[in-house]
């Protein structure tokens, strides 16, 4: 009975294979040429003049106001242009703005450059500003909508000439329009073509214009050859590659088929530096570790000694030396040099004497010991879960015993977001408006119930003052006497400010920038 | 047997209903991802706000109805995350999922066939040994160590292949190789414990004693009747290959359904994962049935009620 059936079920096999063969074979994309140049551009890096990045993560979407991730503002930038654009020392330097002046406390005005056009040859104009800013501004649906609601109006004075309107005095609007979400988007084109079709062909004015999207895969840019700056001379395309894996971007890189990679590993550098072809490059990042402490009554951290002697029990400089491999910088303040009201005094310095740490236990009644708790998130900040371990066992050697409560993203934001975190929890904040008032404003009373039962009434007023003083030296002491005060009662103990790590290759010329961003224009064929 | 499948295919639609449903449940429980979408330092009255633009403050049953009117009408709504419609990003995943999902097997089937059967007529041969042996190894080695031993061989010294990416047909190679090698392993064993049940019935002896050559024997009587359990891990291998090979996608950047789902449920995105999930399902449910059928042209003797 089996021999009769036998050649039948040998065909149904090879046709099971045939048909697995045809479902890979349906499944090829067509194959793109920085697709294919991917695999196939070592040794050629001389005559390329396509640019092929590393990033760690794709991006999220082409809604400049709607992602507020560092890395997709990074590509971003190459495609938008802002009125203010920061230079690579971090100066705000007018970009497509020509002129502007401050017309009262809430009204500025500003002039626009002439012969600005969007990548399909519209002329950028006041019209497009006002419904870029209004857009984030008013649409509380917008993830960037907190960082720009302060704006209520842009009115328009012709093509060229607009002012901005603001709810009250705003010191950092500069800042603002400098930053993540302030690109200038395409009104006529938007209007003509629905967002969602722009979201699929966007455009802008900047020196690249959009090719292709390959979700979880590659973004691919083109020169745009009518830029207002003039058009990029090294590259005719740039390829922001998404490699998710430290060890692979790596290997990207020492193969030769990526130029740049974003978000080196410290413990991988030895790798990129012992290759002839590669090197790393580093840049301070505005990225700080902290503890966040809780003054709660009837916690043991509602003592000032206790707060000083755990502060003094840390040492920041081992921290950044081991854990981080050496690329971070010990700090007693988050307004690190390059924000506005920076404190230099309280940069690259820590307090570290366990001694003394001891006594003050002593002191504030805790002789023989005693137990906290400690939450910290895994897998969420640099080295996060090993900071947190070390933290531990540097608290258990003047005899702090910590409980240590390692969480999953989710579960520590919840935490955070009801206020059930006891004495410390670990975190790391960047401030992407490079203004004090986002590091500082966490200290207000109102805002610091949750988390920090924090509360100084100095402070307070400070905020208040500097938040509306248009006087910039003046605002300046406002929040470095604000920073020496918090210094002082910890309601956090500031740890290190985190180094921006990229691999790259020789033959190209890089600098990282502190505010992490990638403007291909800037780099350059060595 | 059309009776068969045609009752097979409608059960499909409660099985979709019960999976959406508990993962709505699940998602929901699992807390609010407004709190992942806003920077840490924003206010309760921000967090608010978004909720409210999201439609995110209403109650559960409101939002659930909502939701099961939208997949009904083939809209599963708008990713949190991305801010655009989840379905078509669950769909565009499908081509580069499948590419690696039939490679993989296909690898798989190619190295498995013959080494099992060569096992199990070489038993406790040195052959036999070998092949066990690699299999074990195979089956043991964690696919991220292996991926990345083959991309420092093929890719960073001898240059042959890409690092990472898809695109052409080397990128699917060291992918594919390093999933099919363990589903590989896994299938010869099972190749090799089946034939040596076989190659001990009658009817072997039969087709031996009648003088039919070894050949004959091995692959047209005992191979045969050894495939049927090879079909169950082959269909079992494929669901799971869809639903996503997470470490293999991620250590070659691979754009699939994996990386797709595990980033959605870490952001909390709903979209993202409700659609993903149906996908997945219908997928599964239709392998499973597929394999059904294959059983019954494998061996006719095989009746579905």
């Amino acid at each position: 009975m089996i021999d009769e059936n036998s050649s039948t079920w040998a065909k149904r096999l090879l046709l099971l294979i045939l048909t697995l063969l045809v479902l890979a074979g349906c499944s090829k994309p067509s194959a793109t040429p920085d697709a294919k140049s991917a695999g196939a551009d070592k040794g050629e890096d001389k005559g390329s003049r396509i640019l092929t990045i590393g990033m760690p993560t794709d991006m999220v979407s082409f809604d400049i106001h709607n992602h507020n991730t560092i890395l997709t503002e990074a590509i971003h930038i190459n495609m938008f242009n802002y009125l203010f654009k920061r230079n690579s020392d971090l100066e705000i330097k007018p970009d497509l703005v020509e002129s502007y002046k401050v017309v009262d406390d809430t009204t500025w005005e500003f002039k626009l450059k002439k012969g600005v056009t969007f990548h399909n040859g519209d002329p950028f104009t006041s019209a497009d500003v006002k419904y870029t800013l209004e857009r984030v501004a008013k649409d509380k649906g917008l993830k960037e909508n907190p960082n720009y609601k302060q704006i209520k109006e842009v009115k328009i004075i012709d093509d060229q000439n607009f002012q901005i309107l603001t709810d009250g005095p705003q010191p950092a609007l500069l800042n603002r329009l400098s930053r993540i979400g302030s690109g200038m988007l395409p009104k006529a084109y938007i209007e003509k073509n629905g967002f969602d079709y722009f979201l699929a062909h966007p455009i802008g004015t900047g020196p690249f214009k959009f090719s292709e999207w390959v979700r979880d895969d590659r973004v691919v840019l083109e020169a745009y050859d009518n830029y207002f700056e003039g058009r990029v001379k090294d590259w005719d395309r740039v390829v922001f590659r998404k490699i998710p894996e430290d060890s692979s971007r790596v290997n990207e890189l020492l193969a030769g088929s990526v130029d740049l990679i974003a978000n080196l590993p410290a413990n991988l550098v030895n790798v990129v530096n012992a290759e002839p072809k590669t090197t790393m490059l580093k840049a301070t990042s505005n990225r700080v570790g902290l503890l966040a402490v809780r003054s709660t009554k009837g916690l043991p951290t509602a003592d000032p000694k206790v707060r000083e002697a755990i502060d003094l029990a840390i040492n920041k400089k081992a921290l950044a030396e081991t854990v981080l491999g050496g690329y971070a910088t010990p700090t007693r303040t988050r307004v690190t040099p390059g924000n506005f009201g920076a404190d230099p005094s309280l940069y690259n310095t820590s307090l570290y004497d366990p001694d003394k740490a001891k006594q003050l236990l002593k002191e504030a009644g805790y002789a023989n010991g005693l137990t906290i708790t400690l939450h910290s998130p895994n897998g969420v900040y640099t080295k996060d879960k090993e900071v947190s371990e070390m933290i531990q066992a540097m608290l258990g050697e003047v005899g702090i015993k910590v409980n240590l409560e390692l969480m999953e993203r989710a579960k520590f934001t919840e935490m955070r977001a009801a206020g059930k975190n006891k004495e410390l929890f670990l975190a790391s904040y960047g401030n992407s408006l490079f203004d004090a008032d986002t590091a500082l404003d966490v200290y207000r009373t109102e805002k610091a119930k949750t988390e920090l039962d924090y509360s100084n009434r100095e402070v307070d007023d400070l905020l208040k003052a500097a938040l509306v003083n248009m006087n910039p030296k003046d605002r300046t002491a406002q929040y470095q006497r604000i920073q020496k005060i918090v210094a002082e009662e910890r309601p956090h103990i500031y740890l290190y400010s985190e180094q921006g790590l990229y691999g790259v290759k020789k033959t190209i010329n890089f600098k990282p920038r502190t505010d992490e961003m990638i403007y291909v224009p800037d780099i350059t064929k060595k | 047997m059309k009776g068969y499948i045609a009752k097979r295919l409608l059960q499909i639609v409660p099985v979709l209903f019960i999976i959406t449903f508990i993962v709505f449940v699940l998602l929901y429980m699992t807390g609010d991802p407004v709190l992942l979408m806003l920077p840490e330092t924003a206010t309760e009255e921000e967090r608010q706000a978004l909720r409210e633009a999201l439609h995110l403050d209403r109650p559960f049953y409101v939002q659930f109805a909502t939701f099961l009117w939208g997949v009904i009408q083939g809209n599963f709504g708008k990713s949190y995350y991305y801010g655009q419609e989840a379905l078509p990003f669950v769909l565009e995943r499908l081509p580069a999922t499948f590419e690696l999902a039939a490679a993989s097997m296909l690898i798989a089937i190619v190295i498995a066939v013959p080494f099992g059967i060569w096992s199990a007529t070489h038993k406790n041969k040195w052959l036999d040994v070998l092949i066990s042996s690699v299999a074990v190894l195979g089956k043991a080695m964690p696919n991220f160590w292996f991926g990345i031993m083959l991309i420092l061989l093929f890719s960073v010294k001898l240059h042959v292949l890409p690092v990472s990416g898809r695109g052409t047909l080397e990128h699917l190679v060291l992918p594919a190789v390093t999933l099919g090698f363990g589903i590989a392993a896994q299938i010869t064993r099972l190749i090799r414990s089946a034939m040596l049940e076989i190659l001990q019935q009658d009817y072997i002896r039969t087709a031996r004693s009648k003088g039919l050559i070894e050949m004959l024997v091995i692959y047209r009587h005992a191979f045969r009747n050894a495939l049927i359990p090879v079909v169950t891990i082959i269909a079992m291998q494929a669901s799971s290959l869809i639903g996503g090979a997470l470490i293999t996608e991620t250590v070659f950047s691979w754009p699939g359904l994996g990386q797709l789902i595990v980033q959605a449920i870490s952001r909390k995105d709903m979209a993202i994962v409700e659609a993903s999930v149906f996908i997945i399902t219908l997928v599964v449910i239709l392998s499973n049935l597929l394999a059904d059928i294959v059983y019954k042209w494998l061996d006719p003797r095989i009746k579905y009620q």
